[in-house]
């Protein structure tokens, strides 16, 4: 990969992503090429972080790992459940294992539906009995996530704000018992007050419900902030999968030093962006061969070009997929 | 693929009238021979007309005339081939239809570029109220208002359409005639054409682009011509296209209450009198054109707006 | 952005929505009970019963007179309301039902389903149907169950084809993606995700489509196709033989039919109305209150003094702007900042007078080199709007417009205000693109918008606003719809071209690190007021609002090791529409007394820092946790 490439992966992953491929028919034939062949693994309790620009297919693999897209290629295990292998009622299974929380918390929600109804439907799906065990458990998680459920279980979506939308969608999913939360960038619809406190929230409910999930987003701070793992993405490839703090103090590939040297005012000890990377991104339908950021990147060789580089070691967690990194 | 949506359409209905025709209680040849014809005689001119021949190869001859124009003899005026009567009657109800879209874009952008500009002005007001009101006014009765009041009381038009000249020849006693009908069945398409326009105008309005353009000192009406009524008329031309069965539909029933001798009172008068071969005709014809309008539209869709030219090309 | 969070909106129906209701009861009460009534025989022929005069005129004795044959009119006009009602009922529920399981299956299901009903929809929506149902009539008789089978075929197209536009745009919302994470079948998000929320729009266009039956009807009647019993298409086709001498035969049955279908039509507006509440049906004013400031202007590009916008809108006047004061000198950049809705971006429209469509008072003074934009003439406004004032947009895909090549829209402005001809500033549009960084700019010229990306559209705008040599930059949040790395770019190009061309530049944004890099003091706008205000180093360095404080606190910062805990500033901002009396940040402040609740602070000036703020931070405190 920008790059391909398993040793990154360990042994005890709740959810592992194996070679996953997802590609979109468009017009005249020809094919989108969404994400290409990227692996990663999630730890339990663990927060992976992915990042990356628009087009970089971080979405698209968020809705991946869900089945919202079907896979064109590879395996998605949750505990050795391979989704990509499952239909009907098994994938119907598996999913609820998992949560989802989506950008738009507003469109999130089923307008014409109670907060009550909303929260309680995962429970309704499955079967849970009515009765007083199950308002105990909505009641429970509404407070997790800062709601008054005897205040907002009667009220519709649209009485709330951007900020308490995303807590009943956070409870919506809460309610599962998830094993793994997928969060599509959960905070970027949000104001900067708003989004902290959902930051706080969610790294609460990590602590007290050992919550393990995959945070997307493409702001570079968010991400630090709530990873325990940060996955940087560009045009459906990994560059860089590291902790955070070796990260952001030491990024090893140039997209993302790029990344982090366009931050604005940022404090790295990093050349100006101008420098880092040029020229636009190019057409996820002809994505380029070899190493697909060399047609930006000032390192580039004629190896890039021919040569797609895998993810290798360069430090301590820290996985780079260049040729030319040290 | 939208093209072999358009032929798709033809066969469907062309097959579907022709199936029902053939099903319909009244027999052709019994209609040919008169009414003191003996039952062999039926027979016989049953077996002339190639009416006991299996249905799909009728329906496959019949359109391969159709493609020559050639849709048969008229069973009830005798002497005239269907197509020949379709002749006659034609003109008038192309002129009826175009008259009428012209005056309906003539009067509705105008009037919704000024209704835009202005949301809650008098004149929009009156045009919004006046279009609510013209949608709950079927042709035939905004018609008799119109020739009641136009026609009766002011006696400016006349009511019927009586020995129509030529367009060509002598437009303003053709007009003078035509007016009425043509208003009438542009009507309908105005209060259809101005609120659709107009509220795309206010959602244009909301663009940045526009509020851009204020901001570079563009004037008013630079601005609502120039930089709003394009991008705001694609809804408009969809709605072109939609209307034209509308129209067609209203054609019909404007030429029985002026009595002008078109396509539409031809079709009634056929089936009154059970002269199929010319329904069939007119059904296949009007098809077609339909075809080709829905065509036109497509083009000047995609002349309107770039994005859809590119995705083409 | 600018609007405090929605609440729900109860609308009244208003007077005209009852009158139509109550039109349409007094119709079903007399379907209902037409035998019990004391009306005459509709068919008893006058020349019998010797009550009604042939063609007698309205009157008391019969209210609508008499037709040809002397038979009373107003027991045939209400004769004709119970097939009606009877036909567009029964067609309405049968092709609305249909219809909407049809087209929410077709737009959940996509795909080839999908693909085959939406042919069939538009094939049988095309075709004029009239046509069809002249053709085929003939052979099917004339029973009501015959037009109710027709109609009802003809009617459930039309409704597939709502319902079907609507589940596309529904299927698209994340709440259905939401639903099948959970595990739902699609059974279950059909009927429990899709179908409630398409029963306001399916029951709008239902009373539209009953008012259709009742005209169609009327249509095949007049053309002679009529059903077997006395309809008001009947009447009014007997009635039209003897306009010219006796117009109330034709004109009172027509009315009736006509005003029945105009209540119809109401009805479904006012239900539409529930669900898509958008209609503005007040006038746009522009209005300006008071005087002009006494402002002597000391070579600033831009002076605002006491700038108050009020837009009113139906649900209350917002107080957008309020009591804001600022100046930019040339070759000056200054950064406003705030979250959504605190009404930085009005700041903006209100010295260029562009407000989409409300009615907005404006009061205190815009001096833009030396003219006050509220008070001049529009004309004179408009010359310093092309001339001195560029300005930049959020948006980038929204900036230009989609149906016009960028030639068009680069060189409009050189010609209508820079008085250049077309060749002239084509070549000045080439030399712009050069300079904004857009390489072949020969052929950017002869594209539309749509072919290029985000960061190269945001450079034709600036490139746009940059035409006519303005003195003012106005930028209203440039990159925040774009990526990181094109954000960097855009920055500095603007910066650059600030510098070179020694423009004064309102930068503004709602990422407090944007202005840092980019400017020379900074504004913190909070509910409609600067809260504070001062030279960039220094309000990062000594914050002394609240709010700017808790703002800097509350940004995740790279700065900081991972999983630091962010400051939150808790609640939401005050409502627009009913701002309190006191600090409008003391509701959210830790540090507010009780002073705060009750008076707003005045500006209090310190050196070249103003804020408002009873209880001001220390100075030095900003750093820990803040943007560096």
């Amino acid at each position: 990969m920008a790059g391909s490439g398993e040793v990154h992966l360990r042994d005890d992953a709740i959810l592992r992503v194996r070679d996953l491929v997802v590609e979109f028919p468009a017009k005249k034939k020809q094919v989108v090429h969404a994400v290409s062949g990227i692996s990663f693994d999630i730890q339990q309790g663990e927060t992976l972080g992915i990042v990356g620009e628009s087009g970089c297919g971080k979405t698209t693999t968020g809705r991946a790992i869900m089945q919202l897209e079907k896979a064109t290629g590879g395996s998605i295990e949750l505990r050795d459940n391979d989704l990509t292998k499952s239909s009907g009622d098994q994938l119907r299974n598996l999913r609820r294992r998992m949560q989802m929380i989506f950008q738009d918390p507003v469109s999130s929600l089923n307008p014409s539906r109670r907060v009550r109804d909303i929260v309680r439907e995962g429970l309704e799906i499955w079967g849970a009995p009515t009765g007083d065990f199950t308002e105990d458990r909505i009641a429970e998680v509404m407070d997790a996530v800062g709601l008054d459920a005897d205040g907002v279980g009667e009220r519709r979506p649209h009485e709330f704000s951007g900020g308490q939308c995303q807590r009943i969608c956070i409870a919506r999913a809460l309610v599962m018992e998830p094993e793994v939360l997928i969060l599509d960038e959960p905070v970027s619809a949000l104001d900067v007050s708003v989004q902290a406190q959902i930051l706080n929230l969610l790294e609460q409910l990590k602590q007290s419900f050992g919550l393990t999930m995959v945070f997307i987003s493409h702001d570079l701070a968010v991400v630090k902030n709530i990873s325990d793992r940060v996955m940087v993405m560009y045009l459906g490839k990994v560059c860089e999968v590291a902790e955070p703090d070796a990260l952001y103090s030491g990024p090893k590939h140039p997209y993302s030093r790029a990344l982090l040297a366009s931050i604005p005012g940022h404090h790295l000890d990093l050349p100006p962006a101008s420098e880092l990377i040029s020229g636009e991104l190019p057409s996820p339908l002809d994505p380029p061969s070899g190493c697909r950021f060399r047609t930006r990147c000032p390192l580039a060789t004629e190896r890039c070009a021919t040569e797609e580089p895998e993810l290798r070691k360069v430090a301590v967690g820290q996985f780079v997929a260049c040729h030319h990194a040290e | 693929m939208r093209i072999l949506r358009l032929i798709l359409v033809f066969f469907v209905v062309t097959f579907f009238t022709f199936f029902l025709l053939d099903n319909s209680p009244g027999d052709p040849a019994a209609a040919r021979a008169g009414l003191n014809a003996t039952p062999e005689a039926i027979e016989q001119i049953r077996e002339e007309m190639g009416l006991n021949r299996p249905f799909l190869t009728r329906y496959f001859d019949w359109l391969g005339g159709a493609v020559q124009l050639d849709f048969g003899d008229s069973n009830v005026v005798t002497g005239f081939t269907s197509w020949r009567l379709i002749q006659n009657a034609l003109p008038k109800t192309i002129e009826l239809m175009v008259l009428a879209e012209v005056l309906a874009i003539g009067i509705s952008v105008p009037l919704a570029v000024a209704s835009a500009r202005r949301p809650g002005s008098w004149i929009d007001r009156v045009s919004s109220g006046g279009a609510f009101g013209l949608l709950a006014l079927p042709a035939f009765v905004l018609g008799i208002y119109l020739s009641f009041f136009f026609g009766v009381k002011l006696g400016w038009f006349p009511t019927i359409v009586e020995d129509l000249p030529s367009i060509f020849r002598n437009p303003i006693g053709n007009l003078h005639q035509m007016f009425l009908p043509s208003l009438t069945l542009a009507l309908n398409l105005v209060a259809v054409y101005l609120r659709l326009l107009r509220s795309d105008m206010i959602d244009t309005l909301q663009e940045d682009y526009v509020m851009l353009a204020q901001a570079r000192g563009m004037s008013e009406r630079r601005i609502m011509w120039r930089h709003v009524l394009r991008p705001s008329s694609l809804n408009l031309t969809t709605a072109i296209g939609l209307n034209i069965a509308a129209l067609i539909g209203g054609a019909f029933i404007i030429e029985v209450l002026f009595a002008i001798n078109g396509i539409g009172r031809l079709t009634i008068i056929s089936v009154f009198l059970e002269d199929y071969s010319t329904v069939a005709a007119i059904v296949a014809l009007l098809t077609v054109a339909y075809v080709a309008a829905n065509f036109a539209v497509d083009i000047l869709y995609s002349i309107l707006d770039p994005r859809i030219r590119h995705d083409n090309t | 952005m600018t609007t405090p969070d929605e609440k729900p909106q109860k609308r009244s129906f208003g007077v005209i929505f009852w009158l139509s209701a109550g039109w349409i009861a007094a119709l079903v009460f007399v379907a209902l009970f037409e035998e019990l009534l004391p009306i005459r025989d509709p068919e008893a022929l006058g020349i019998r019963t010797r009550e009604v005069a042939k063609f007698e005129g309205p009157g008391f004795n019969a209210f609508f007179g008499g037709d040809g044959q002397g038979r009373d009119m107003f027991a045939r006009v209400l004769t004709g309301i119970r097939p009606a009602l009877i036909l567009s009922l029964v067609v309405t529920v049968l092709a609305s039902i249909i219809g909407t399981i049809v087209g929410a299956t077709a737009g959940y299901l996509r795909g080839t389903v999908d693909g085959a009903i939406a042919i069939l929809i538009d094939m049988a929506l095309a075709f004029p149907g009239l046509v069809l149902l002249i053709a085929v009539r003939a052979s099917f008789g004339n029973s009501l169950t015959v037009f109710i089978i027709l109609f009802t075929l003809s009617g459930i197209p039309s409704y597939a084809r709502i319902v079907r536009g609507a589940s596309l745009s529904l299927a698209e919302r994340e709440f259905v993606d939401a639903a099948v994470a959970m595990g739902a079948s699609r059974t279950r998000v059909l009927f429990k995700e899709l179908i409630p929320n398409l029963v306001l729009p399916v029951l709008s266009f239902a009373f539209l489509g009953f008012a259709l039956v009742i005209l169609t009807e009327g249509a095949l009647a007049f053309i002679g196709l009529s059903m077997d019993r006395l309809t008001w298409g009947q009447l009014i086709a007997e009635g039209t033989n003897d306009i010219a001498d006796h117009g109330h035969v034709a004109l009172i049955p027509a009315t009736t039919m006509f005003l029945t279908i105009l209540a119809f039509n109401l009805v479904g507006d006012g239900i539409r109305k529930l669900w898509s509440p958008r209609e503005v049906a007040t006038e746009r004013k522009l209005i300006t209150l008071g005087d002009a400031a006494d402002d002597q202007t000391g070579g600033e590009a831009l002076s605002i003094r006491n700038l108050a916008t009020v837009l009113h809108t139906p649900d209350g006047d917002v107080r957008a702007v309020d009591d804001v004061s600022l100046s930019v000198m040339p070759g000056e950049a200054l950064g406003v900042v705030g979250e959504s809705g605190s009404g930085k971006t009005m700041i903006l429209r209100s010295i260029v007078g562009a407000f989409a469509l409300s009615s907005v008072t404006r009061s205190g003074t815009v001096n833009v080199g030396g003219i006050d934009m509220l008070r001049s003439d529009a004309e004179t406004v408009r010359s310093v709007l092309g001339n001195q004032i560029g300005m930049v947009s959020q948006n980038p895909l929204n900036a230009l417009n989609p149906v016009r090549r960028i030639e068009t829209q680069i060189i409009e402005p050189m010609v209508v205000h820079g008085g250049l001809t077309k060749s002239a500033a084509r070549q000045r549009a080439l030399e712009l693109l050069e300079s904004v960084g857009i390489p072949a700019p020969e052929q950017r010229l002869r594209e539309y918008p749509h072919q290029l990306s985000g960061g190269m559209r945001q450079r034709i705008t600036i490139a746009i606003a940059l035409a006519n040599e303005p003195d003012l930059l106005l930028a209203d949040e440039p990159t925040t719809a774009l990526d990181v790395t094109v954000q960097d770019q855009i920055l500095r190009l603007l910066s650059e071209q600030q510098r070179a061309r020694q423009m004064a530049m309102l930068l503004v944004t709602h990422d407090l690190a944007v202005v840092k890099g980019f400017t020379d003091r900074v504004a913190i706008v909070y509910a409609g007021e600067v809260v504070e205000i001062g030279p960039t180093s220094e309000i990062f360095a000594n914050p002394r609002h609240q709010y700017t404080l808790a703002l800097m606190r509350s940004m995740p910062n790279l700065d900081l090791p991972s999983h630091s805990e962010l400051q939150t500033i808790e609640g939401t901002p005050p409502s627009l529409i009913d701002l309190p009396d006191g600090c409008r940040f003391a509701a959210r402040c830790p540090a507010a007394q009780p002073t705060c609740e009750q008076t707003n602070p005045s500006p209090v000036t310190d050196g070249e820092h103003t804020y408002r703020c009873h209880f001001p931070a220390e100075t030095g405190v900003a750093l820990s946790g803040a943007v560096s």
